[in-house]
Parts: structure tokens; C-alpha cells; sequence
């Protein structure tokens, strides 16, 4: 793509999540939204061929559904309340209505099916993209119409996002598939505890956005999408092992790394909350997902897994140098100590 | 009849509405749009908004219906689907007929519909005034302001059609 237009939709992309991000006008909201979308469908189809195709197809397709179903919440909460702000929901159906519709957009279940193949069908970037930027704009219009959302609906979509977030990537090879699996899981967990403390959703949001660019930064660096090819990393760049190791215990939430965080201080709300089988729940269907990240540090790091001998010596160009990768991977793995200053996000 | 009108146009609206929703082929989605978009106009010139209407015609079916008319008639196929030649567009269309019908029905029939909001059989249907505050129009008043408290409106939609242009080129350039 000519860099000047790249530029120019890429900063579309950023501009359309902030404008999300700062209104207060429901109208501008959504214009926020539409802006990002149209914006993000080049980035999805650098690559022209079927596949990218189809995938920014359903993309926009889903999107655009959860666009619509945003406006009409919008408008029976105009019609309801007679105002176009943002801080309170006036209306219960408008309620749900804006909460289905900005599940949609996060990938929650029961509307979890595009994450998946839109994910496995575009390239390496324009996925990091897709899992990490796209979710920060509806996020925050949940964080800020979290007092009026029913706690039914986010609830079963909480938990039923993290089952089929844990269940979902057990058969996967694809590495894009297994972190958009993981990217559901932590989108129902991230949810789960929204209503009761909007602050550790957004502590989840910032260490999983952080573990994810680690994740996706290191399949780039070694150009792999399966697990067969990320498993010969060991002869190519072998200190990446030990790094996939690192990040992908974290993001299985283990102890003492930094993605143990927001499990700990989410589990801790809920049951100050007096919940107690729902965190347990939650805990133990995060061990799925935990399942599948050994299987990938199982192959990767742990054992040099059975390939022929002419598939050993892994050709690329010259070693990718991502200036990001260093930093991410501390922030990504050594955060835990810092935990008291979670404060800050309030 | 006049009394009720904005409720008639409503109900060709969402007739035509799901003239081209049951999926025939595009030329004649196009048709059932232009059909839409005039009765729309009609709602909207009823609570006294004239220059919007003119709007819609001017800029929706003269601009953006003409454009998309020329794109499908380059694309279009030997024997396009009409809604009889097809059983299941038909069914649909018939389908979302009969709702329709039956919606109308209980609006007449009841005193107070409440299906998402409340609104009390057809009195609720009839405009009394046209949103005036007596001196100036309000849909014009509305119009000025968008030109003068709301520039960043202008500046943020001026911008998302423009790169709505830089978008689409880019997805059809193909290589």
C-alpha cells in the first residue's frame, strides 16, 4: 500500500477509537465507531487474496450489525430520557440492547463466531491490531455505562465466553486461532468483573493488551502461524523459547507472573462481592486455557519436537529487530510486585 | 385521512423496507429504495421539516441511489431475481407482509400499544404542531447549528467520508 494512504487509515483507525473514547454525545460515539471500522478494512486486507477477503467481510458484516443495534439502544434511550449523554442508561431495554451490541463488538459469546476465522484469516499485524486496538473503544463505552447494565446478561456472557474461550482453543494448531480463542476468554473475564469494580477491567485490558503485543510480537519475529513452525524456534533465535515460555505462562495467569494480576484481584472483588461458585468457575475453566498455552511451550520450549530433518533449518530473511519486544516482555511477565499501584487506574 | 398520514407513509416505509430486505436481486432493492426514500421524505416534511425531505431526495436517491443504480446495471446478472421467481424471497417478503399486517391491526385495534415504547392507539400518530417554537423552524434552526456549534460534527463526517474514499479505492485496487 502506497505509505502515505497507510499512514493516513491507520491514523483514521486511532482517531475513530479516540473519538470513542472522549465523547460525552451518544451521536459521536457511534460516528467514532463507523470511522473505525471503515478504516480498520484495508489494514485487514493488505494481503489481496480470498482469505483476507472473506475475513474483513465478516468482519465488517458483524460490526456493522453491532453498529446498528447501538444506534437503535441509542435512540430508544433518547426516546426514554430525552438526552443525548452518555452517563446513565435511562431505559432497561436500551440497557441490554447497547450491551449485546458492544458484545458483538468485543467478540463476547454467544457472538464469538467471527473471532476466530476473521483472525486466522488476515496476517500476523493486522491480527495484533484487531485483538488489542478494536477492543479498547468498546471497552470504554462499557466502563462508562457500567452502573445501568443488567447483571444477568453480562454475567452468562462472561462466563459462557470464558468456557468457550478455554474449550474453543483446545484443537487448535493455528496460532492466530488459539490467541483469538484466548482473547475471548480474557474478554469474558474482563467483563465478568465490570459491574463490580470497573477499575480491574481496565487493569485486565492493560496487562492482557500488553501479554497479547508480547505474543503476537514474537510470532512475527519468528514468522510462524502453526505450532509446528513456532516450534522450530529453538534452532533459529533459541532465547525466544524461553520467552514464548515466559508469556505464555503468563497469559495462563500463573503466579509469579504479572498475568496472575488480574485473575487474583478479580477473583478477590467477586468474592468480596459474596460470589463465591461463580470466581470458582472461572478459575477453573481459565485451567483450559492454560492447557493449550503448555501445549504450545510443550512443543515450543520444552521439548524439540519430531520434524524432518530437512524441516530443521528454519530459512528466513535476516532476524526481524522489534525494538517493542524487550520492554513488553518484562511488562509482560514482571508486573506482579507492582500490584498496588493499580490504584492509579481509578 | 390527513390525520393520519405520517402513520400510512410509515407503514409503506416498512413495507418497502421489506420489499428489499427479502433479498431480490439489486436493481430491484434499488427500486423499493427510491419508493422508501420519497415516503420517508413525506414523514419527515410532515413534523415540518422541508428542507430535510428535499435533502433526501436531492442527496440520497438524486447522489448516492444513482450511483449505486449505475454500479449494479454494470454488474448485474441475465436474469435478475424478482420477488415471485424465487419461492424463498417470496416467502419472505410475504412473511415480513403479514407482520406488517398484523402489527397495523393491533395498532388500530388496541388503545395502548407498548411493544418497545408505549404509545396510545393512533391519537399518538397525529402531528399537532411541528415542533415550532413560533418564530424560527426548528429543523432549520437545527441545520445552523450544525455549522456553528457542531464543527467538530462536520470536521469528524467530512473526515470519515473522505476516507471512505481512500478506503474504498484501496479495497478495490486489488494488487
Amino acid at each position: 500500500m502506497n505509505p502515505l494512504i497507510f499512514t493516513t487509515i491507520l491514523m483514521t483507525v486511532l482517531l475513530g477509537t479516540m473519538i470513542v473514547m472522549m465523547s460525552s454525545h451518544w451521536l459521536m460515539i457511534w460516528i467514532g465507531f463507523e470511522m473505525n471500522l471503515l478504516a480498520i478494512i484495508p489494514i485487514l486486507m493488505k494481503k489481496y487474496n480470498p482469505r483476507t477477503m472473506e475475513a474483513s467481510t465478516k468482519y465488517f458484516l458483524t460490526q456493522a450489525t453491532a453498529s446498528m443495534l447501538l444506534m437503535m439502544a441509542i435512540i430508544i434511550n433518547l426516546m426514554h430520557s430525552g438526552q443525548w449523554t452518555i452517563t446513565k442508561v435511562f431505559n432497561p431495554t436500551a440497557s441490554i440492547i447497547m450491551t449485546s451490541a458492544l458484545a458483538m463488538k468485543l467478540g463476547l459469546t454467544p457472538f464469538h463466531f467471527w473471532v476466530p476465522e476473521v483472525t486466522q484469516g488476515i496476517s500476523l499485524t493486522s491480527g495484533l491490531i484487531l485483538l488489542t486496538w478494536q477492543k479498547l473503544a468498546p471497552m470504554s463505552i462499557l466502563y462508562q455505562i457500567s452502573p445501568s447494565i443488567n447483571l444477568n446478561i453480562l454475567l452468562t456472557m462472561a462466563v459462557l465466553s470464558i468456557l468457550v474461550g478455554g474449550w474453543g482453543g483446545l484443537n487448535q494448531t493455528q496460532l492466530r486461532k488459539i490467541m483469538a480463542y484466548s482473547s475471548i476468554a480474557h474478554m469474558g473475564w474482563m467483563t465478568a468483573v465490570l459491574v463490580y469494580s470497573p477499575t480491574l477491567t481496565m487493569l485486565n485490558m492493560l496487562i492482557y493488551i500488553m501479554m497479547t503485543l508480547t505474543m503476537f510480537m514474537l510470532f512475527i519475529q519468528s514468522s510462524s502461524t502453526t505450532t509446528l513452525s513456532l516450534s522450530h524456534t529453538w534452532n533459529k533465535t533459541p532465547l525466544t523459547t524461553t520467552l514464548i515460555l515466559i508469556t505464555l505462562l503468563s497469559m495462563g495467569g500463573l503466579p509469579p507472573l504479572s498475568g496472575f494480576m488480574p485473575k487474583w484481584m478479580i477473583i478477590q472483588e467477586l468474592t468480596k462481592n459474596s460470589s463465591i461458585i461463580l470466581p470458582t468457575l472461572m478459575a477453573i475453566m481459565a485451567l483450559l486455557n492454560l492447557y493449550f498455552y503448555m501445549r504450545l511451550t510443550y512443543s515450543t520450549s520444552l521439548t524439540m519436537f519430531p520434524s524432518t530433518n530437512n524441516m530443521k533449518m528454519k530459512w528466513q530473511f535476516e532476524t526481524k529487530q522489534i525494538t517493542l519486544l524487550p520492554p513488553l516482555i518484562v511488562m509482560s511477565s514482571l508486573l506482579l510486585p507492582l500490584t498496588p499501584m493499580l490504584s492509579i487506574l481509578d | 385521512m390527513m390525520t393520519y398520514i405520517v402513520f400510512i407513509l410509515s407503514v409503506i416505509f416498512v413495507v418497502s423496507f421489506v420489499g428489499f430486505s427479502s433479498k431480490p436481486s439489486p436493481i430491484y432493492g434499488g427500486l423499493v429504495l427510491i419508493v422508501s426514500g420519497g415516503v420517508g421524505c413525506g414523514i419527515i416534511m410532515n413534523f415540518g421539516g422541508s428542507f430535510l425531505g428535499l435533502m433526501v431526495f436531492l442527496i440520497y436517491l438524486g447522489g448516492m441511489l444513482v450511483v449505486f443504480g449505475y454500479t449494479t446495471a454494470m454488474a448485474t446478472e441475465q436474469y435478475p431475481e424478482v420477488w415471485v421467481s424465487n419461492t424463498t424471497v417470496m416467502g419472505v417478503f410475504l412473511l415480513g407482509l403479514l407482520m406488517e399486517v398484523m402489527l397495523v391491526l393491533y395498532v388500530l385495534k388496541s388503545e395502548e400499544v407498548g411493544v418497545v415504547f408505549k404509545f396510545s392507539g393512533m391519537g399518538d400518530w397525529a402531528i399537532y404542531d411541528t415542533g415550532d417554537s413560533g418564530v424560527f423552524s426548528e429543523e432549520i434552526m437545527g441545520v445552523a447549528a450544525l455549522y456553528s456549534y457542531g464543527a467538530w460534527v462536520v470536521i469528524v463526517t467530512g473526515w470519515s467520508l473522505f476516507v471512505g474514499v481512500l478506503v474504498i479505492l484501496e479495497v478495490t485496487r486489488g494488487d
